[in-house]
């Protein structure tokens, strides 16, 4: 087991800086660079030689990418080209509202479709299934941009319940009434698929030989739907689950700019859109450790719900 | 010898105080209420998109509008641009220029910093250098250029005589330009930035908030507001919402759509500035096939600027007529409107050998409208039997790229004189000569306007520049779009101005009642 | 059984109206309604778009693209994920299966929206581009779920026993494991369609897309948002296409699954 773990610790960290090298080729990849976003509707041609040169630009790629990942082994994340500042400090500022809304997304989300998924399997083909199956799908299909228009405008604009953005708020725990709508975007989509994978696993536990033993036996309803066949038909879920956490860090990017949220996707589409490659990385970096860990998680929750699958590897 | 327009800056005044109540009113604005006494205290939130982690308060680091509405509530520069472009002065109480116009006098007004030390002939200086160190990146640089500032000085505490490397006739525009404000001698750290404006610097937090109090010592009255809140919102839905919510009193730069959808709400008001913002395409004329004049002539034919304005800016603009800085100071309004005409583009297309060109039209999503208009635009090349194709660049970078390659490109501008938009654009060493106009005889004319001292001789000369480019120039210019604010009903004194000259964004005028 | 049969009526009827718009629209004349204003009141109902074009031209001409860039994004996705997520669990050989499956641990490691942003912003916006960017976001989960599913799947104990039997890998896999993963496969085979039409509205939102020329559902869903207020049909209807589109396949695919399975 210990072997184990520090085998997966260690390729941890072989993955999170393969994500951060990736997310440098990749913005190294796109058009222009840094110099030229800072230069905007000025395009100076000379301006923009002389910004690069302050930002080290003109030095080669893989010189900078070595310089960045030597700092990082020192706990240095280094600097932002556009303003000098510390990637940390912009991680650090960033990194609260975010963690506040994946954290509660994720706390919701297990409950909310594990639940839903369970009573559909449960009255498999009569109406509270299709109704859930149907309600799952439609939402599904919509885009969370679509969803928010939606929501905003009903319930902030039109019924004036909830407040339309998280403009000027200091934060977000302060005012817990600016996170309804953008948890409720949030939650939307991964509540959906999570909840179909767990009605599909479960029908097929439930119509399994081990289901059918149990009820044989005199296992009580209830037990032979919790203890038996929810944990097998948790295994696939798991996978998703997990999946759910790195799709969220992709779905704040819409959340956050809709509802004016300056978190780590706007931190990050920002940093893009400026080229700001230390920035980008840094951010990868935060990315990668949290989906690494996530996935650790879900592995070794899908171990626990199911030991006989990771012994036969 | 000189004087500067104060005379124009009074007039200019009383034209705002009296178009204001009419404007609120077209809008559905505050009407009756307006006519009240200016009130003092309360706190004012205004909206604006804003430039992510990445902003600092630098004042001659600004780039975006929210840079802009933050560096002028803290600073001053020693002139601004009024509605019409012209130079109205600031902290400087006048200049003067010899009779050469290569050395200006520019007199200090009496004006304190935050910290109690006064402006000084030195602190301008300090500041007009840092701005043009050559090591650096600063964006008035370019603007500050004319400017010889080894040979500038200071003449006592409140005198600058202003040295340049060749005559200006219209030096006081460089005063006010984008970035050029006055900043403590010495000052490198702006962190808590110490400035001469109506509001000192409270709170900052990059990307998301600003706070300003009121400077009570401030040379041109003390602000009717406590305190003023600049957020970010960088989506337009946004910015809206969060006025319509109550959660801001002021959302800057709102889509023409969201006017109409906001025009009979009883709970905002909005503030529309006409003609504010430039939209057109480029053309490059060093290049086949925009190189021959006959060409792009055909293509000015083929335009349908009433359909782009409607379609568009759902009609909240003014139609172009392929000239930058319509109702600005010396714009040649006796130019002919260009009107659409299919059958003489053809044949001009057909004469120059091109009557089945196919061209490549730039765009990118860069502003509102942009991507919108080059659709619009390319069905009515076609309809002429241009073959067109649209090709969508990325935003980021999309400024650098149209300025040296493809054909044709979509362009906007914001507000500037139209000294400046000729001298950054259109003559052969401009720096972002977007149409690569390359003309020595057209150089030499701008030349010679700026070393002509009197007004109307100049006049002349602005109108055969700008005849010359209505004829075949690179630049169409289809149509001038509002700049639109919203407001809450209680906020007053918000005056329409263009974006980026001196009522835009003014918040030591503005009461809340 | 008649209320069965009703049933099925109604999810071809969801799945007809969408099905029929898309694939007889383009065939359809264009109403040659004149360019006007945006989303302007005074226009016959729909209204007009965000350039005052007819939205209802733009409906009927809009459904084609999302329809097949969806489904041939998902096919893709499929045709590429399933045999390595099939193969990675059937194999005994432990480095093949690391082989087949961390790649995708690390794409899995980057948001896919950011994935989405920077590709698209890196190739040229084209229609096949976003089809491949769709089925490349995909391939990893796909893969994955394959995997999770058919692990189950291959160590049971009728696999045991044909293995015992002298049966090969390759043909347990593909006897019995595909067949008895094809559920859970197939349930998230609809999702990851619905999914597919998702991507490309979102891409959309992201300034990402197939150039500003093309016109689909999603695209006008994102576009015309800004004058929901002014002229909410030219969001609803195309959102209200999607939706019943992506509902109509989705039962339509667990109904033919569930007759399939013996009862």
């Amino acid at each position: 087991m210990l072997a184990y773990a520090a085998r997966r610790a260690g390729l941890g960290a072989f993955q999170v800086l393969a994500v951060a090298v990736l997310a440098f080729a990749l913005v190294e990849l796109l058009p222009g660079d840094a110099a030229v976003a800072l230069a905007g509707d000025q395009p100076d041609p000379e301006a923009i030689a002389r910004i690069r040169e302050r930002m080290r630009l003109d030095e080669p790629a893989l010189q900078r990418l070595g310089d960045w990942l030597g700092g990082l082994l020192t706990g240095d994340f280094g600097a932002s080209l556009t303003t000098g500042r510390s990637v940390a400090d912009i991680l650090a500022g960033a990194l609260e509202p975010t963690l506040i809304l994946a954290g509660l997304t994720l706390a919701l989300l297990l409950p909310l479709s594990v639940g839903l998924g369970v009573a559909a399997a449960r009255r498999r083909g009569r109406w509270p299934d299709r109704l859930i199956t149907t309600a799952t799908v439609g939402l599904y299909s919509v885009p969370e941009f679509a969803l928010a228009v939606l929501l905003v405008s009903a319930f902030a604009i039109g019924l004036q319940w909830l407040p339309p953005t998280a403009v000027g708020v200091p934060s977000l725990l302060a005012e817990p009434a600016v996170l309804v709508l953008p948890l409720l975007v949030l939650l939307a989509r991964p509540i959906c698929s999570i909840a179909r994978l767990v009605r599909a696993g479960m029908i097929e536990a439930l119509d399994s030989e081990y289901v059918a033993h149990a009820r044989r036996a005199g296992v009580p309803e209830r037990r032979v739907l919790l203890a038996h066949a929810l944990p097998n038909a948790l295994s696939p879920a798991t996978a998703q689950i997990a999946r759910t956490a790195d799709w969220l860090l992709g779905g704040v990017i819409v959340v956050e700019s809709v509802f004016v949220i300056p978190g780590l996707g706007t931190a990050l589409v920002d940093a893009v859109n400026a080229r700001d490659l230390p920035v980008v990385q840094g951010i990868a970096v935060v990315f990668g450790i949290t989906t690494v860990l996530v996935n650790l998680l879900a592995d070794l929750v899908a171990f626990r719900l199911a030991p006989r699958l990771e012994l036969a590897r | 010898m000189h004087r500067p327009r104060l005379s124009r800056r009074t007039v200019l005044g009383a034209a705002g105080l009296t178009a204001a109540p009419a404007l609120l009113a077209a809008c559905g604005g505050t009407g009756t209420d307006a006519a009240d006494a200016p009130q003092s205290g309360g706190t004012l939130r205004a909206a604006f998109a804003g430039g992510g982690a990445d902003e600092v308060l630098d004042p001659h680091r600004v780039n975006l509008f929210a840079d802009a509405a933050r560096a002028k509530a803290v600073f001053d520069k020693l002139a601004d641009l009024g509605a019409d472009m012209a130079a109205v002065p600031r902290l400087a109480e006048s200049w003067t220029a010899d009779a050469a116009l290569t050395v200006w006098t520019v007199k200090l007004r009496e004006a304190v910093f935050h910290d109690g030390g006064p402006v000084r002939a030195a602190d301008v200086l300090y500041s007009y250098r840092r701005i043009a160190d050559p090591e650096d990146t600063f964006r008035a640089r370019q603007d500050l250029a004319p400017i010889d500032l080894d040979a500038s000085t200071a003449v006592d505490d409140r005198t600058v005589e202003f040295v340049l490397r060749h005559p200006l006739a219209e030096f006081p525009s460089v005063l006010a330009a984008f970035g050029a404000y006055i900043v403590p001698e010495g000052a490198t750290d702006f962190t808590a930035p110490v400035g001469s404006g109506p509001f000192t610097f409270a709170a900052f937090e990059p990307g998301r908030s600003f706070a300003a109090d009121r400077f009570d010592d401030y040379w041109d009255g003390p602000a009717l507001l406590d305190r003023i809140e600049i957020v970010v919102a960088d989506e337009e839905s946004a910015r809206i919402n969060a006025l319509l919510g109550g959660q801001v009193e002021y959302a800057h730069d709102l889509s023409a759509t969201t006017a109409r959808a906001n025009e009979d709400n009883d709970a905002i008001a909005l503030v529309a500035s006409p003609g504010s913002n430039m939209l057109g395409f480029a053309m490059k004329t060093d290049r086949a096939p925009f190189d021959d004049p006959r060409v792009r002539q055909a293509v000015f034919l083929l335009c349908d600027r009433e359909q782009l304005v409607e379609s568009v800016l759902s009609g909240r603009g003014l139609v172009g007529n392929d000239l930058f800085g319509l109702g600005f100071e010396h714009y040649a309004d006796g130019i002919a409107q260009r009107e659409r005409d299919v059958d003489a583009a053809r044949a001009l297309l057909a004469e120059a050998g091109a009557a089945d060109l196919g061209i490549v039209l730039d765009t990118a999503d860069v502003g509102s409208g942009f991507t919108e208009a080059a659709q619009i635009f390319a069905e009515q090349l076609r309809e002429g039997g241009l073959g067109v194709e649209i090709s969508e660049r990325n935003a980021d970078t999309y400024w650098s790229e149209v300025l040296t390659e493809g054909q044709i490109a979509s362009y906007r501008s914001g507000a500037m004189p139209i000294a400046s938009h000729i001298s950054q654009r259109l003559l052969t060493d401009s720096p972002t000569n977007v149409t690569q106009w390359h003309d020595a005889a057209f150089d030499d004319l701008y030349l010679q306007l700026q070393s002509t001292a009197d007004e109307t001789e100049r006049q002349g000369l602005y109108d055969r520049l700008q005849q010359r480019l209505h004829d075949e120039g690179g630049y169409l210019v289809w149509g001038f779009a509002d700049w639109i604010v919203g407001t809450a009903r209680n906020v007053h004194g918000v005056e329409q101005a263009p974006a980026n000259t001196l009522d835009w964004a003014r918040f030591d005028k503005v009461w809340i009642a | 059984m008649t209320r069965n049969r009703a049933e099925f009526a109604a999810i071809l009827a969801l799945l007809a109206v969408p099905l029929g718009i898309a694939l007889v629209g383009p065939l359809l004349p264009s109403t040659g309604a004149e360019r006007t204003q945006p989303f302007d009141p005074a226009a016959p109902w729909p209204g007009t778009d965000h350039l005052g074009a007819s939205v209802l031209d733009r409906l009927l001409d809009g459904g084609w693209g999302i329809v097949a860039t969806a489904a041939a994004a998902t096919a893709l996705a499929f045709l590429a994920g399933f045999p390595i997520g099939l193969a990675a669990a059937s194999t005994r050989r432990r480095w093949l299966d690391e082989i087949l499956m961390r790649p995708f641990d690390l794409l899995l490691a980057l948001p896919s929206l950011l994935l989405m942003l920077l590709l698209a912003s890196i190739a040229p916006p084209t229609a096949w581009m976003l089809v491949l960017i769709v089925a490349f976001v995909n391939l990893p989960d796909i893969a994955r779920i394959v995997r999770a599913a058919a692990l189950e799947a291959a160590h049971h104990p009728v696999v045991d026993a044909m293995w015992l039997q002298g049966e090969g890998p390759w043909r347990i896999a593909l006897t019995h494991t595909a067949c008895s993963i094809l559920p859970t496969v197939a349930a998230d085979a609809g999702v990851r369609l619905v999914g597919a039409f998702y991507l490309v509205a979102a891409a959309s939102f992201l300034g990402v897309g197939a150039g500003p020329e093309s016109s689909d559902w999603a695209v006008m869903v994102d576009v015309n948002r800004g004058g929901i207020f002014l002229s909410p049909w030219a969001v609803v209807l195309p959102a209200a296409l999607l939706v019943a589109l992506s509902v109509g396949l989705n039962l339509l695919f667990d109904r033919l699954l569930s007759r399939r399975e013996p009862a």
